[in-house]
């Protein structure tokens, strides 16, 4: 059933469109002020300066790189980040980004983070080091041996991310939370990597990445 | 020309209330209105007449007030009539379900719980998606919903419904599809910085439609 309101449609109309352009305020080209004006929706979660806040499952992304950021952004824009039931704090993220709808919005905020300060967020998990050096062999082909990542292979510097986010993530690659989709291509790479890891030998590794810095 | 679907059993019915409400409120908006700017223009400043102070105490000045007053309150008995019928049958009546979901809120993303082909909840083959609810036309569902962390607002603009979802409860609502299609569902209680995209799609669907989406969903959906 349908309802039409004539009168009102040709009131409300004009007025609603002469309101949207009156709040569509030019951006500032694509670049590093965009970047930073766009920043300002992370910050609450993330904080000021990039660093972060445990609390609510934000991690650190002050000075990853360019590439890393758009990447991630990406997967949540297509949806095979973030599109989990039990992912919530990619639930989270994934609106976020996909508020980033202008063209140019996703590489101009992630210049601006990838200008911040880099960090190397304290260590929150225990975890044998010695023992995640021998399952670190497997993570050298894409992450390095110095854990700072290859752009060609789509693999981040694991030594810049939290310990806590890691484990996250590894988890979520085991579960299927993260890395299940067929459009995901690296990260299924990364999920087939992480199902012969028990929650013990993600510690053990990510407490051996934790010594690369 | 601005289309407002209905798509739910009561959809029509509180679109009537709020036209209800709207013609009274609208009517003695008008009315009031005009009383008032009749006044100030019989009432404007003539030369050689002075103000005159009125207490409002006598009979013939009173009954501007108590007239009115009155025929509100008859107003008033209109709209509670209509209101607490609505109100009944949307929240206090629950009908017999064809199927039961459940609905989670949290920042910032609706997730869905379907019932698989064995149309029970919480078994094995339920089905999990985010940002997308499928359910058949015609048919009564319960909801069951759920927040896992704030308030939220469960709201299907083309149902007329909203709910409230509060963290440690499980409330209970429903709703009857009654056209086919794709609409939004949208949370409306401010939740935190990404309530404003805080956005999902129902997908009502015919009988055939919804039972190809369950074959094809069971085997990909994992909880």
């Amino acid at each position: 059933m349908m309802v039409r309101l004539p009168i009102f449609g040709k009131a409300l109309l004009p007025l609603l469109m002469v309101a949207t352009v009156a709040c569509d305020a030019t951006p500032p080209p694509v670049g590093m002020e965009r970047g930073a004006e766009l920043f300002e929706t992370c910050a609450p979660c993330h904080g000021d300066a990039g660093v972060g806040k445990v609390d609510i499952a934000a991690p650190a992304i002050a000075g990853l790189p360019q590439w890393y950021v758009e990447d991630q952004l990406r997967g949540f824009q297509n949806e095979y980040r973030g599109d989990h039931a039990d992912d919530l704090p990619g639930l989270r993220m994934r609106p976020m980004a996909v508020s980033l709808n202008r063209e140019g919005d996703v590489e101009s905020v992630a210049q601006y983070v990838a200008s911040l300060e880099p960090v190397y967020p304290q260590s929150t998990l225990y975890g044998n080091a010695g023992a995640g050096a021998s399952s670190y062999v497997v993570c050298v082909a894409c992450h390095g041996e110095d854990g700072l990542g290859n752009k060609d292979l789509h693999a981040p510097p694991i030594v810049q991310l939290d310990d806590w986010y890691l484990l996250t993530q590894l988890r979520n690659f085991k579960s299927g939370a993260r890395g299940a989709r067929t459009d995901d291509v690296w990260g299924q790479t990364m999920r087939v990597n992480s199902l012969a890891l028990t929650d013990e030998g993600m510690q053990d590794v990510i407490a051996y990445v934790q010594t690369l810095r | 020309m601005l289309e407002l679907v209905q798509a739910s059993t009561y959809a029509a019915d509180i679109d009537r209330l709020i036209l209800l409400i709207g013609v009274i409120v609208g009517v003695w908006f008008l009315l009031a209105e005009g009383i008032f700017f009749w006044l100030i223009w019989k009432f404007r400043a003539k030369p050689g007449e002075k103000t005159q102070y009125l207490d409002g105490t006598e009979k013939h000045i009173k009954k501007w007030i108590t007239i009115p007053h009155a025929l509100v309150l008859v107003c008033d008995v209109f709209i509670l009539v209509g209101a607490v019928s609505v109100w009944y049958d949307v929240k206090q009546q629950l009908p017999d379900a064809d199927s039961t979901i459940r609905v989670i809120g949290q920042q910032w993303a609706w997730t869905f719980q379907h019932p698989g082909a064995d149309n029970e909840l919480d078994t094995g083959d339920d089905i999990f998606t985010v940002g997308d609810l499928h359910v058949e036309v015609e048919k009564t569902y319960h909801f069951q919903l759920q927040s896992r962390d704030v308030l939220h607002s469960f709201s299907v603009p083309v149902f007329r419904l909203k709910q409230d979802a509060i963290p440690g409860r499980s409330i209970t609502g429903w709703f009857t599809p009654t056209r086919t299609g794709e609409h939004d569902v949208q949370c409306s209680e401010i939740c935190g910085i990404g309530h404003g995209v805080m956005a999902a799609r129902i997908h009502i669907e015919d009988a055939n439609t919804h039972a190809a989406w369950i074959t094809r969903s069971t085997a990909a959906t994992t909880p």
